[in-house]
């Protein structure tokens, strides 16, 4: 599973974001998305379409954590969200790893007939790498979210911090980089 | 990732001074738009080698303030608005501003405290007890202003909530505090007998609304009574696309 | 270089404006309107006559550059392209788009009218030019027929509809072309994306021709690729066992006067296609209304005579007759009442590829492919079609549905018939291993001739499918509907996937089309499973690629012309289109802009603010713009790309300006690429393109476009390129006030 996490602002500016790999079950840690290398920005236009989404549930969930709220079906990819009451948003792209038999470089390649949530039945079940819409995954990335609201209110309590600004302590990234690796 | 030293880290509360200088994260940060970490040089560590991140947000809950401190501080800043007015409106325009990014805080510190002290008061089993909802309408959104938010900052519930009654003005309620805490050891002079200080905390109450997603204007009235002569009135209007919202959000069902 | 402040917004006053997509680009650049008012006038003129001389004010004006004028936010939904004025945005166009797409559907779906003539009256037309004889001369006509019809449905209440129109097909063709053709080389499919890069070779090529251009560059209500893609699709799937649509729901038995024999060369054709060698493949029900023509040559025969030999064929036939009367000779265009043939609108890929079609194709009128008729001959088939449709058709098939409905359908949806069905499947179950060893068709008790992969004709299960496709047809979908939905688990039951798969796959779009049914979401999520199904049954039970694509693309286009949370599932089912690779790469790309039109359909609830897909719209057509760049269609790509940005528009907070620095970078050189290309595809060479946005290279190539009208425009360009690279670079500060200490953000 490879992940890409966005804060954006109220406005959508984006105030921090760092990309990295599953650490359990053997992961290394770093992310691995199905885009070639060319097509990195994929990431980012998946994150803000799926603003269209966060802005809908927001006011019809009252929830901070709005679980998972978008999916990119040509290249599974699925969005979670997490609303701070101040309206800045944390978004958690997380894409399966490729299994090796679908080819397709751009992610259109041949999925299985039954569509994206049979696909997605094939990996273990259990493992959070394997299916990013289970009750497991979903608690994973609440506490994930949670980890990182604490330190972004942490940040946001600072004098020197102005919201809506770019985060930019090597030690919050740290901290995100700890949570990632703790949950996700 | 390799780890950035752990000496870097910035933002330190002691460096939490009143008056704004350059920071020094600014200067020693690369490219903008290159979020990566940077070992930046020269930044002012705590001798304790603990950062802001290491302090647990709840340990200052509980914690006593003296007052004095706080209403020295208090004429501080109403000082410091002062220089540079133009009138009574200007002033209070000032007052309103320092208080709006500490509302905008105040919100997250709030939330983060109801949901951590809901989760540890049930030893830590997070799944059966939901943390608290975001506002999502009018009346919810005063509730949290009128009883969490002013238990955060006075330690008491605000003593009063109306909605106008008059129907052109559907979008106006009021707050009431009997004896605000700003305005304890202020005594506003004669000629400026308009002024109530407790403008700040109108914009507080703004911070509050516009970061829940709610735009209104926020401002603090004097209404004295005989028993309550420092009492102060509240009044929030809200825009129109707030009230349009809630339009919506009636018709939908949403609470 | 324009610096912002250059562009002061001046609004042009309204005697400006000779058109409104003339207007919107004006506002955008305002301070030229004047010099270019009347060469603007000139070009709306000579484009309301659709006259194909390339000028290059208008290829220039296409540019996908947006100013730097402050004022573009509020213009932005305007583009410069004519073409695209006439659609609006797709929130004015949306109604009227689908509304479109919905009647495309629906005359897709029209009955079949089998045409038999004999070799006097073939010949007799082929004099007149038409080559392919008596059907060539009808077909045309049959598309649309004058003047409302009025259909009664099943509960007796009336309907007049406008777009009413029926299918001339040939009888000695009619089902035996699934046979004759071999499947793999040049599959329907292949030869939709065979049309579709023609079309558009046509249309975007390097040879400056603008007007088939200017045709598909409407994009709002729906692509004219995409649909003619649609149209392609829905009339490529021949006549097949499992669905009656191809089927003739009638046959024109024509001789001329002419003929020496008549009465008896009406009785042999009429055998034949009865019994003879013309008889239709026993899954084609043998019981069609035949209707007995005789076609009068005005300048060779008398009409006393005629008219004798019509009296006796109402005798002989009874009332199903008509009398004909046409010119015999060929009609050239000097003559005095000639008329041009109608274009067939219904042409299989096939025809398109073999030319027939090409009068649609090319604008290009003065070749040959183009013939004439005379008035007479015109008003005479006219008033034939339509009496034929309004006083034979239609009542026999309303008859043969309440006849069906009475006798088959009723005792189906009785205790008699759910018994029947549940004895059958237990005599499957029960008989599943016998019939396994033997092999013999009919060893589970069903009608479903498994040897032949259909039930014969006679059976309940076919004569359903029949009535709910002549309901369909009557366009009565709440019969068809629930016929559908009657019938669709006795395929299943019998394992018989390509009529369940037909089944499930009428039965939503019947509900679909049922303008009063299904408000709930339960209702959407049914129709979803049914499309599923209708989909995993053609594709992997039966690996029929067309109709799998035909169910999918009338899923898209049917759930996003019901709008509300249906485009979103409109959207997922044009995605799962491209994950099947259904389409080839010129398809693939036109799905993505279905996604994104889908999408941009998607309009907010009532007064709030969310509920708009916007960014996810914006998003695919920067994506299909950028598959078409690379697909090397600029012209494509920059219309896509103008949408993107109309699309964004909305979400931005400052216009072109994205919060992402990815997207924003993305963004850019997506901007840049389009616009070299397209540059390069209007003749402008190489050397001219501004090299990756430098100083040196805009200013020359400002200078190269000094002569033209749009001069500011372009100029605009590297400035605002800029601008972005500088804004996306660091984060911004909106509401940096400097005049005081405190942060508000």
């Amino acid at each position: 599973m490879s992940y890409y996490f966005t804060i954006l602002s109220p406005t959508d500016t984006p105030v921090f974001n760092i990309a990295f790999g599953t650490s359990k079950s053997g992961g290394d840690g770093i992310a691995r998305f199905r885009f070639p290398d060319t097509a990195q920005y994929m990431n980012q236009f998946i994150i803000h379409s799926s603003l269209d989404i966060v802005e809908e549930a927001q006011w019809t969930n009252g929830a901070m954590y709005l679980k998972h709220v978008d999916t990119y079906p040509p290249a599974a990819a699925y969005i979670s969200a997490f609303l701070t009451p101040s309206g800045v948003r944390f978004l958690l792209l997380h894409q399966p790893p490729q299994l090796s038999n679908s080819g397709g470089s751009s992610g259109f390649g041949a999925s299985s007939i039954l569509g994206s949530s049979s696909n997605l039945a094939r990996g273990s079940t259990s493992s959070i790498a394997a299916n990013p819409t289970s009750p497991q995954t979903e608690e994973a990335v609440r506490q994930f979210m949670t980890e990182v609201y604490e330190n972004y209110v942490k940040t946001a309590m600072s004098p020197f911090y102005k919201q809506g600004a770019e985060i930019r302590s090597p030690v919050f990234r740290t901290r995100v980089t700890a949570a990632g690796k703790k949950w996700l | 990732m390799a780890a950035p030293p752990r000496h870097s880290a910035m933002l330190s509360m002691n460096s939490a001074v009143a008056t704004p200088q350059p920071m020094p994260g600014d200067m020693s940060q690369g490219p903008p738009q290159s979020l990566t970490p940077q070992p930046s040089q020269g930044l002012r560590v705590p001798s304790n080698r603990k950062t802001i991140y290491d302090r647990h947000l709840n340990r200052s809950r509980n914690a006593e303030l003296s007052r004095a401190s706080f209403a020295y501080l208090f004429a501080e800043m109403v000082t410091y608005a002062q220089r540079r007015v133009t009138g009574i409106q200007d002033l209070e325009k000032r007052l309103n501003e320092q208080g709006y990014p500490l509302g905008l805080r105040l919100l997250d510190l709030l939330f983060y405290r109801t949901t951590t002290t809901s989760s540890s008061a049930l030893s830590s089993s997070s799944t059966s007890s939901s943390p608290p909802n975001r506002p999502l309408r009018i009346l919810t959104l005063l509730h949290l202003i009128h009883g969490p938010l002013w238990r955060l900052l006075f330690g008491r519930s605000a003593d009063a909530l109306e909605h106008s009654v008059s129907p052109d003005t559907p979008n106006e309620y009021m707050i009431t505090d009997n004896d605000p805490l700003v305005n304890t050891y202020i005594s506003v002079p004669r000629e400026m007998n308009q002024l109530n200080c407790a403008a700040f905390v109108a914009g507080i109450i703004e911070g509050v609304c516009d970061g829940c997603g709610f735009e209104a204007k926020v401002s603090a009235h004097n209404q004295p009574t005989e028993m309550w002569p420092s009492r102060t009135v509240f009044l929030l209007s809200f825009g129109e696309s707030v009230m349009e919202r809630e339009k919506v959000l009636e018709r939908s069902g949403i609470k | 270089m324009t610096s912002p402040g250059d562009v002061t917004p001046v609004k042009p006053p309204p005697s400006f404006s000779p058109g409104s997509g003339r207007n919107a680009s004006k506002l955008r650049y305002p301070e030229e309107q004047e010099p270019t008012v009347s060469i603007d006038a000139e070009l709306v003129e000579s484009r309301s006559v659709s006259s194909p001389s390339p000028s290059i004010p208008a290829s220039t004006a296409e540019l996908p550059i947006r100013s730097a004028s402050p004022q573009a936010r509020s213009i932005r939904s305007s583009t410069p392209q004519l073409a695209r004025s006439s659609f609006g945005s797709p929130f004015e166009g949306r109604f009227d788009g689908s509304e479109d797409i919905r009647s495309l559907i629906i005359r897709a779906f029209s009955p079949t009218v089998a045409v038999y003539a004999s070799e006097d009256t073939d010949d007799l037309v082929r004099n007149k030019g038409f080559k392919g004889g008596f059907w060539d001369l009808l077909r045309p006509f049959g598309e649309t027929v004058t003047g409302k019809v009025i259909i009664r449905d099943s509960v007796g209440a009336s309907r007049a509809w406008e777009d009413f129109g029926v299918r001339f097909v040939d009888l000695k063709t009619l089902g035996r072309a699934p046979t004759g053709q071999d499947p793999g080389r040049d599959s329907p499919l292949a030869q939709i994306e065979q049309v579709l890069e023609k079309q558009l070779g046509a249309s975007d090529g390097s040879s400056g021709t603008q007007v088939p251009a200017k045709d598909i560059l409407g994009f709002s209500a729906t692509t004219p690729p995409s649909k003619l893609f649609l149209r392609q699709l829905l009339c490529s799937t021949a006549a097949s066992p499992h669905e009656t649509f191809g089927h003739p729901v009638a046959s024109v038995i024509a001789i001329s006067s002419r003929n020496k024999a008549p009465l008896e060369t009406l009785r042999r054709l009429y055998a034949e296609t009865n019994t003879g060698e013309q008889r239709l493949p026993d899954w084609i029900h043998q019981e069609y209304l035949r209707y007995y023509v005789l076609v009068h040559d005005e300048e060779r025969d008398d009409i006393t005579e005629t008219t004798k030999l019509y009296d006796q064929m109402k005798r002989h036939f009874g009332l199903h007759c008509h009398l004909l009367r046409l010119r015999s000779s060929q009609c050239v265009v000097t003559d005095d009442d000639s008329m041009q043939v109608p274009h067939c609108e219904w042409l299989s890929p096939k025809e398109h590829l073999l030319g027939v079609g090409e009068t649609e194709t090319l604008v290009d009128l003065g070749t040959d492919g183009t013939s004439h008729i005379f008035d007479s001959d015109v008003s005479a088939i006219k008033s034939f079609v339509r009496e034929l449709i309004v006083q034979s058709i239609i009542p026999y098939m309303e008859n043969r549905v309440a006849v069906w409905n009475d006798q088959v359908a009723a005792r189906r949806r009785g205790i008699s018939g759910r018994f029947m069905s549940l004895s059958k499947r237990w005599a499957g179950f029960s008989s599943s291993s016998r019939s396994g060893a033997s092999g013999s068709s009919g060893g589970n008790g069903g009608n479903y001739d498994t040897e032949h992969n259909f039930y014969r004709q006679e059976t309940p299960e076919a004569i359903l499918r029949k009535m709910a496709d002549f309901a369909f047809m009557l366009r009565d979908w709440k019969l068809a509907s629930s016929t559908y939905e009657m019938i669709r688990s006795d395929y299943g039951n019998d394992k018989a996937w390509k009529y369940h798969a037909g089944a499930h796959e009428m039965c939503a779009v019947s509900m679909l089309l049922n303008p009063l049914a299904m408000s709930a979401k339960l209702k959407l999520e049914s129709v979803d499973q049914m499309f599923e199904t209708a989909c995993y049954s053609y594709l992997t039970r039966c690996s029929d690629a067309t109709h799998a694509l035909r169910c999918l693309a009338l899923a898209v286009e049917l759930l996003k012309s019901r709008g509300g949370s249906a485009t979103e599932s409109a959207a997922r089912w044009a995605m799962r289109v491209m994950d099947f690779g259904l389409v080839g790469s010129v398809g693939q790309i036109l799905f993505m802009e279905r996604v994104a039109a889908c999408y941009a359909s998607k309009t907010p609830v009532g007064g709030a603010k969310w509920g708009a897909r916007r960014r996810k719209a914006g998003m695919w057509s920067l994506l299909a713009a950028d598959q078409w760049l690379q697909a090397g269609r600029p012209t494509l790509a920059s219309a896509c790309l103008e949408e993107a940005e109309r699309l964004y528009a909305d979400v931005l907070e400052v216009d072109g300006v994205f919060p992402l620095p990815e997207m924003q970078s993305f963004v850019d050189n997506l901007r840049r690429a389009v616009t070299s290309d397209y540059l390069q595809a209007r003749g402008f060479t190489a050397q001219d393109e501004p090299a990756s946005g430098e100083a040196g290279g805009t200013e020359e190539f400002s200078e190269k476009l000094d002569k033209r009208k749009h001069r500011r425009s372009l100029m605009g360009l590297p400035s605002q390129l800029d601008a972005g690279n500088l804004i996306s670079g660091g984060p911004r500060d909106p509401d940096d006030q400097p005049n005081d200490d405190f942060e508000r953000a």
